[in-house]
């Protein structure tokens, strides 16, 4: 465990694999929600959220239940039951604990449970930080800062985007490229930018 | 007769999950670089859907309403779990080239969509030709996205060379491609649809 | 006698400027730089800005026409991507280049957002990391300069990334121009005429320029080198696009921040961004991807850095 395996993890996964605009995952609310810059931020701290949550929960079954009972090939069907009642957890324990926060981002935590970025995240996670089904060093909280790190690169992808889509509100496009079309190109394009960190060594 | 091959044909065009509905998109831009990967992955979302339809129209009397999408979860995910053994087993290559997108085939959207529009509402033989409509679908998107992308990026396809002297575009093969492609595919469909209208 | 006031709206000064005076103002600034290209790279420096200018000017028409919009090309903003990209752009590559590299700079650069005036990114510069994702074979193949033949030659960035020595080349040098690169990045001593044109008329205002240069100098001088502070921040100024990146592309009316105090942000922004690229990324130049990024951010800066309207709070 060092901290320059901690920056790779944190450029690489902001930037050079962020998760929408190269992994393409969570692409259904990026292009959905995206219009709006305070939707895009709350639903993007739910995200990171839920991501850095998941990320603690699914490393820990798996090398606590998963792996000493030799079942690892329930990961899916586990991971995904496991998210979607932690999801449910956090939904109640936010409405019980904080109305004011429940109504900034209560609607999308629901959204979240199929999001992909979420069981990705922990799939993602298990790959590369378990090698022939025994932890690496420190994989835990490798796991933990990916997860984290996949949620920030999510909300540095909505923000950007929210920004430049609101801004996109006063141009006269071409109508058949409006919306979800350009959403994409756009996306492209911040694709094509973040290439510019490709590469990186310290 | 007749509904059964309206079922089976609206998933292929009037209802496309790719280009209309726009679903399930993210397995689409992850693997259309190579014609082989999307054929694998289409073949794959296509038995999941399938069975998953299947089972959960047979079984959909006996699911509480209240617990059914936990439910139709567990099967999902039961057949995608069949799914990858069976890629692990019989063709590890593209199972390494699929990657994370064969278990994220779970949350895929037209799976649970599919499940929560159609098979919970009826039989079990329409449920089964709205599953394999919709999974054609999927699969002929994926393989008209992934043509372009492996020709423009490598100028081949499926391993073929098409031109002699075509510089491929590398970005094709990237992400940024992706998008690109779906993007603009994208806009020719709407623009299709507004000349239509 | 009632109606004789007409009351309009501000501004009331009619000053004798116009959207075509400055695009063709900024095209006569940027000749300098082309002349500099042709001298030191020879005439296919020459064919490649052609191309690219030819190339840019049709997509926008070819466009404009079959979406039934006016045509602008005599505005002379698609001549200026088509320069810019091909100042972006090694003079030895094979002509087919700048044309696919125009028509995507116009086609998803501009136009896909409405034409001049909407566009988010830069154009030219969306066009110039394309080809150089697509054929990055080509786009690193530089010409030595003044042997007017195709005897490859490293870029003093690129010599430097790989860790080669640099030898014979003095600050003098890569002042005037005498090094392998892209033909409208080399000649600085040119570059800064242009500039002084643009800075004269007041078509640009310093604030980018400025800090952008600033911010990279300082950060190469801090993290340039294995020790600290030991960076040779002159020797990063001088090498690589940055004069053309910070005085002709970081300035694009469109997509920079309308405020001074965003255009300080964005200089810096790109500045550390270019700085952080050339030392640790993969690439050894960073100024295009630094100014698209910031691009990106643009609409988020220009939000924070509103002016306040007064007797608001």
């Amino acid at each position: 465990m060092n901290i320059q395996e901690f920056l790779s993890i944190f450029i690489s996964s902001v930037f050079i694999y962020n998760v929408i605009l190269s992994r393409f995952l969570g692409l259904c609310p990026f292009v959905a929600i995206s219009k709006d810059t305070k939707q895009a931020f709350a639903m993007s701290a739910a995200v990171t959220f839920v991501i850095t949550a998941a990320s603690i929960v699914t490393w820990l079954i798996y090398q606590f239940l998963l792996l000493p009972f030799h079942l690892a090939y329930l990961r899916t069907l586990s991971f995904v039951l496991v998210i979607a009642a932690l999801v449910q957890l956090i939904e109640m324990v936010i409405r019980k604990t904080s109305p004011v926060l429940y109504r900034a981002f209560g609607i999308y935590l629901t959204l979240i449970t199929t999001n992909c970025a979420v069981l990705g995240a922990a799939v993602l996670n298990i790959d590369m930080f378990f090698v022939n089904g025994k932890a690496v060093p420190g994989s835990f909280y490798y796991s933990v800062f990916q997860g984290f790190c996949m949620g920030l690169g999510y909300t540095l992808a909505m923000l950007i985007m929210s920004g430049i889509r609101e801004r996109l509100e006063l141009c006269n496009v071409p109508s058949a490229l409006k919306n979800f079309p350009l959403a994409f190109i756009i996306a492209s394009i911040l694709s094509l930018s973040f290439m510019g960190f490709s590469g990186f060594k310290f | 007769m007749r509904d059964l091959i309206k079922e089976f044909t609206k998933g292929i065009i009037k209802e496309n999950p790719t280009f209309v509905l726009a679903l399930g998109l993210c397995p689409t831009l992850a693997v259309s670089v190579s014609v082989a990967n999307a054929i694998g992955m289409g073949v794959a979302a296509t038995f999941v859907l399938l069975g998953s339809s299947v089972i959960i129209s047979l079984v959909k009397n006996f699911i509480p309403n209240k617990i059914r999408i936990p439910c139709f979860i567990v099967i999902i995910a039961t057949f995608v779990t069949i799914i990858e053994l069976c890629l692990k087993a019989y063709s590890p290559v593209l199972d390494r080239a699929l990657g994370i997108y064969v278990p994220l085939i779970v949350v895929n959207c037209i799976v649970l969509g599919r499940a929560e529009a159609f098979a919970c509402k009826n039989n079990f033989i329409s449920s089964f030709f709205d599953g394999l409509g919709m999974g054609v679908g999927f699969t002929l998107a994926l393989i008209l996205i992934s043509a372009i992308r492996e020709f423009l990026g490598s100028g081949q396809i499926l391993g073929h060379t098409l031109i002699k002297g075509f510089e491929p575009v590398f970005v094709f093969g990237m992400p940024s491609g992706a998008l690109l492609v779906i993007g603009l595919l994208l806009g020719l469909f709407n623009l299709i649809k507004s000349r239509k209208a | 006698m009632r109606n004789n006031l007409i009351v309009s709206g501000s501004p009331h000064i009619h000053k004798q400027e116009s959207i075509p005076r400055i695009m063709w103002t900024v095209v006569i600034s940027l000749i300098p730089a082309g002349v500099a290209g042709v001298i030191i790279f020879g005439l296919d420096a020459l064919w490649v800005t052609l191309v690219a200018l030819v190339a840019a000017v049709l997509t926008e028409i070819i466009f404009e026409v079959l979406t039934k919009k006016k045509i602008t090309v005599m505005d002379g903003s698609a001549v200026i991507t088509g320069i810019l990209l091909a100042y972006n752009l090694p003079s030895g590559v094979p002509l087919w280049l700048p044309i696919v590299g125009a028509v995507f700079s116009i086609a998803i650069g501009k136009q896909v957002f409405g034409g001049l005036g909407q566009n988010i990114f830069n154009p030219a510069l969306i066009g110039r990391v394309f080809l150089m994702a697509s054929w990055p074979k080509y786009m690193t193949t530089f010409v030595k300069p003044l042997s007017y033949d195709t005897i490859a030659s490293a870029t003093p960035l690129a010599a430097l990334k790989e860790g080669k020595i640099l030898e014979h080349i003095s600050y003098l040098d890569l002042f005037l121009g005498k090094r392998g690169g892209c033909i409208g990045e080399v000649c600085i001593l040119a570059l800064l005429i242009g500039a002084a044109i643009l800075l004269y008329k007041g078509y640009i205002s310093w604030h980018i320029p400025a800090t952008y240069i600033f911010t990279t100098a300082v950060f190469t001088y801090i993290f340039g080198a294995k020790q600290l502070f030991h960076g040779d921040w002159l020797f990063h100024i001088l090498s690589g696009g940055l004069i053309l990146g910070a005085f002709f592309m970081a300035t694009d009316y469109v997509a920079t921040p309308l405020t001074a105090k965003g255009q300080l942000i964005f200089g810096v922004g790109c500045g550390l961004l270019t700085a952080i690229i050339r030392i640790w990324g993969g690439y050894p130049e960073g100024v295009s991807y630094a100014i698209l990024m910031m691009n990106a951010a643009t609409p988020f800066i220009d939000r924070y850095t509103k002016n306040r309207i007064y007797g608001t709070s």
